[in-house]
């Protein structure tokens, strides 16, 4: 990630609050216009796996992870995708010519080609929409059982700071060393 | 999206067949450029059949190939951005610039080899073109040596850029394979400057197929064929076994391993002991063999992450 980036965005998901409401899914496609069948976040269910006693269902939400140490960053042949001055990743639609190189390298499958431009899409932390104007992502703000976080950690007052200094997260895939933005809090249904 | 269970994941496959063939075209381009361009530059008569088969096929296949790739874009009419916004921390920024050099290298190379055939008479023209023609080989007798020398290193480039592309893609466990098992070396540009040497080598055979003596070729061939199974065999022990079974186990050991390499493998070697020209189906076998590689390195490395 940009070393001069001002802040550092992050989400905290604690999987145990969520419901599968999927409001954050439909919050999400009100707010960014995304194209029919595809999705900047989603919300599958994991399971139901094992059995009586031990049976085990919760909801993972999905999107870009926000990487600071981004494969899609890295690949991109015409800088398209790029950290801004917020240490957000980002995809400039102008750059974009649709090469997929980023889809093959996102191991989280969070990219798509948008079906209407032709161009790399992918959750922004509804950053140009929302965040920068001081709101929190429209996923955050809709959660129904307020199982989602938003703040900057690098500002130890926020809540996302003070949340991760008590609690015991995990990031998706950390075998990559992606370093992403996205926290999960597993307490209560692992 | 099921209202119940969330929608569901999606694993889509970004990179289909349209960039295993492009794969596959960059390599025979760059294989049969080095095929015509070496045979020219250590031979000492003027253009065989070899050398004008190899440096036709080198652009022709070449430019197909960056066809399908600017196609298979989200936003085709966008290719040039390629040219004007650069990353050089991504292959594929880099590989933009490989494959344009080599691309204009290869036209004018196969342009100064046909001017060459027609000042020698192998390509029959009126006496005025004739003429021209052999006045145009006496004065570019200095380029055509520089294109020739200056393609071999950007063929070579072109055929291993197509196996970085993959291997650069470090979250995939499968195309980032290490050659055994050294880290920072890896596999897949061994595998397909291989196979695209071979594949090169046999398009431009079939294009010469009934040319006296192609024996240094198939001698060649049989020694390129043998290290691609090698290769092979390393990649096996390399990755886990599961990417060789499921859906794609039949292209792989039936069209990769076995029409691809080991019937060519025991026809070539046949044909030389016994002189028999076999040149038409043993090349056919290797250079679809390489377009099933292809598929099956594209696909495997995304069908199981």
């Amino acid at each position: 990630m940009d070393a001069l980036a001002k802040k550092h965005y992050a989400m905290v998901i604690q999987v145990a609050k969520c419901l599968g409401c999927q409001a954050c899914t439909v919050a999400c496609k009100f707010q960014n216009h995304v194209p029919e069948g595809q999705y900047r976040t989603k919300t599958p269910v994991v399971g139901p796996n094992g059995t009586y006693p031990n049976v085990r269902m919760y909801f993972e939400k999905e999107a870009c992870q926000m990487c600071q140490v981004a494969p899609c960053v890295q690949v991109c042949p015409t800088t398209a995708s790029h950290y801004n001055e917020d240490g957000v990743v980002l995809v400039d639609v102008d750059k974009c010519v649709g090469c997929k190189y980023c889809m093959t390298a996102c191991p989280y499958d969070a990219r798509f080609l948008n079906k209407e431009t032709g161009t790399a899409d992918k959750c922004t932390f509804c950053y140009e929409t929302r965040v920068s104007k001081g709101e929190k992502p429209a996923c955050v703000s809709t959660c129904v059982g307020g199982a989602l976080m938003f703040g900057d950690v690098d500002d130890p007052q926020s809540d996302v700071s003070q949340f991760l200094a008590k609690h015991k997260t995990e990031v998706r895939k950390p075998e990559f060393g992606t370093r992403p933005s996205v926290y999960y809090v597993y307490e209560g249904v692992k | 999206m099921d209202v119940t269970w969330g929608a569901g994941v999606s694993h889509e496959i970004a990179w289909g067949g349209l960039i295993a063939i492009y794969l596959f075209l960059a390599g025979v381009a760059g294989g049969a450029f080095l095929t015509a361009a070496l045979t020219d530059l250590l031979g000492k008569k003027g253009p065989s059949k070899v050398v004008r088969s190899g440096a036709y096929i080198a652009p022709v296949s070449i430019i197909i190939g960056l066809a399908l790739l600017v196609f298979d874009l989200g936003r085709p009419f966008s290719f040039w951005k390629l040219l004007f916004n650069v990353n050089f921390g991504s292959v594929m920024s880099i590989g933009v610039f490989i494959i344009s050099i080599f691309t204009a290298l290869s036209v004018v190379y196969a342009y100064l080899i046909w001017v060459s055939s027609a000042a020698s008479g192998k390509i029959h023209l009126t006496t005025g073109a004739a003429q021209t023609a052999a006045s145009v080989e006496v004065r570019s007798q200095g380029l055509h040596k520089a294109v020739a020398i200056f393609g071999v290193v950007f063929a070579v480039g072109t055929a291993t850029y197509t196996g970085f592309l993959l291997s650069a893609v470090s979250t995939n466990v499968f195309w980032s394979t290490p050659l055994l098992g050294i880290q920072g070396v890896p596999f897949l540009p061994f595998l397909f400057l291989v196979s695209a040497l071979s594949t090169g080598l046999a398009a431009a055979m079939i294009g010469a197929f009934d040319s006296k003596d192609l024996t240094l070729y198939k001698k060649v061939d049989i020694v390129l064929i043998a290290l691609e199974l090698i290769l092979l065999v390393v990649l096996y022990a390399s990755v886990k076994p599961v990417f060789f079974g499921g859906n794609l186990a039949t292209l792989f050991w039936l069209g990769v391993v076995l029409i691809g390499l080991l019937v060519p493998f025991v026809l070539t070697i046949y044909g030389v002991m016994r002189h028999k020209n076999l040149v038409l189906p043993v090349s056919s076998m290797v250079v679809l063999g390489g377009v099933f590689l292809r598929y099956f390195i594209v696909y495997a490395g995304q069908i199981l992450r």
